[in-house]
């Protein structure tokens, strides 16, 4: 039997797919039963053929390990003695593998199908397609010289502003240096102590300040929320935002304000200023 | 209005310059005509390309028309000395597109699954022969990319959709492989 086996292993090695593929093989050669397979006989066959594989120096897909488990695990699972008072009869071990095993011949087959038509087929041949240039529609502009002065003096309006900018862009960098968030906070705390309530996107309007001043307000409203000094109400999603004073609870006022804008702003001097 | 007969000549022109598929939705555009008459018209062409000794048949696939020779005329296109035959697919290759196509779309592990094998070669090959492609996203952990068969599947296989795909069990396979050409 093992040089039938090891006969076989030379010629058919390389052609398995993996271990199902091996499985069957197994199985059709010793005309079985697939519902009914003798495990005991196929795992030793299949392991020789591992250890031909091992032989020939052949690497061994992880799979094949794989599989040459599962057919011990069964094997033994099967060897095992039935309690006595397990009257109803466990599942069989094989099942699962019985299962896979029909699933993957089902494909097999069709895959030689396939194959079939593939051959059949590939005697109809096909012609390429032609170039066909698509042909687009040139459609005359209507367009009177007064239309493109027009245009000639935006571009240069543009051009204009884009040039004058450069004077803005350098006074907003000094802006930018200026505005920082103990000096907003100061400041909002300074509108609150009216004892009304404001509304920040009046105050902070993008027409009054600059982007960084309205960032900055925002978070130093946020700052004034936490220490519980406002609250704030945005009645609708995108839209104003009212902030409205609010006395800290048990916290003296006035005493407590500059000390937490100081540690907000430089944690490090609270110590010198106390 | 075309007459019928010139519907078809001018379908027959058009198909031979396409060379590609053309869809009917196209055609029908071109004929100026609905595109149940336009079925019609193919089907009666079809008919006629099969049984008046002609050397090209007219092929449906996934609802595109396209022309092509007549299968028991490859003996003699190959005498013109250029006919090129494609590389033919593994084993593995076939066991992959078979469950593609039963069970499209699907991920690599439900592939690897039933084969019991890594799958990661066949499926690179398989699209680089565009006989799959790539079908968005499993909702399965991970997102898995799901893999479906294309028009050139069909075209290779000789379907004219995926539903002409045989019946799949242990017990009926279908002995021979369906007449070729018309189904």
């Amino acid at each position: 039997m093992k040089s039938a086996l090891t006969d076989a292993c030379t010629i058919r090695l390389n052609n398995f797919e993996g271990p199902f593929d091996l499985l069957f093989y197994l199985i059709e050669k010793n005309k079985i039963d697939i519902y009914d397979i003798p495990i005991s006989e196929i795992t030793d066959q299949y392991m020789e053929y591992l250890a031909a594989m091992q032989e020939l120096d052949l690497d061994i897909a992880s799979e094949f390990l794989v599989m040459a488990a599962t057919l011990l695990h069964i094997k033994s699972s099967m060897l095992l003695p039935r309690h006595d008072n397990e009257t109803e009869e466990g599942p069989d071990p094989r099942e699962e593998l019985v299962h896979r095993l029909v699933a993957y011949k089902k494909y097999k087959d069709y895959a030689a199908i396939l194959k079939e038509r593939e051959v059949a087929w590939s005697r109809v041949h096909y012609k390429l397609p032609e170039a066909i240039p698509v042909i687009e529609e040139e459609t005359e502009l209507d367009v009177s010289p007064l239309v493109l002065r027009q245009c000639m003096v935006e571009v240069l309006n543009r051009y204009r502003e884009r040039m004058n900018d450069d004077s803005r862009k350098m006074q907003r960098i000094l802006d930018r240096e200026k505005v920082s968030l103990r000096s907003k906070i100061r400041e909002i705390l300074g509108i609150l102590s009216k004892g009304m309530r404001f509304c920040f996107t009046k105050v902070f309007s993008p027409l009054k300040r600059s982007r960084i001043e309205i960032a900055t307000g925002f978070l130093a409203m946020l700052e004034i929320v936490k220490m519980g000094r406002a609250g704030v109400e945005q009645p609708v999603p995108f839209g104003d935002i009212y902030v409205m004073p609010r006395k800290p609870d048990g916290k003296q006022d006035g005493s407590g304000t500059e000390r937490d804008v100081m540690r907000i702003e430089h944690p490090g001097r609270e110590r010198n200023d106390n | 209005m075309n007459t019928q007969a010139e519907s078809e000549t001018i379908i027959e022109a058009v198909l031979f310059a396409a060379g590609d598929p053309v869809p009917l939705e196209k055609l029908a555009e071109i004929i100026e005509k609905d595109k149940k008459t336009t079925a019609e018209i193919l089907a009666a062409m079809q008919y006629k390309f099969q049984y008046s000794g002609r050397g090209i048949m007219l092929r449906e696939i996934n609802g595109a028309w396209q022309l092509c020779t007549k299968p028991e005329l490859d003996m003699y296109i190959a005498r013109l000395g250029t006919v090129r035959k494609k590389q033919g697919l593994t084993q593995a290759a076939y066991e992959t597109l078979a469950i593609i196509a039963y069970n499209q779309p699907v991920t690599r592990a439900y592939i690897e699954q039933i084969r019991g094998v890594n799958s990661d070669g066949v499926i690179t090959k398989l699209l680089e022969r565009n006989l799959i492609r790539e079908a968005g996203r499993d909702d399965a952990p991970g997102r898995p990319k799901l893999y479906e068969t294309t028009e050139e599947f069909l075209r290779v296989f000789g379907f004219s959709s995926l539903k002409d795909l045989p019946p799949l069990g242990m017990n009926e396979i279908p002995e021979e492989v369906e007449n070729l050409p018309v189904d």
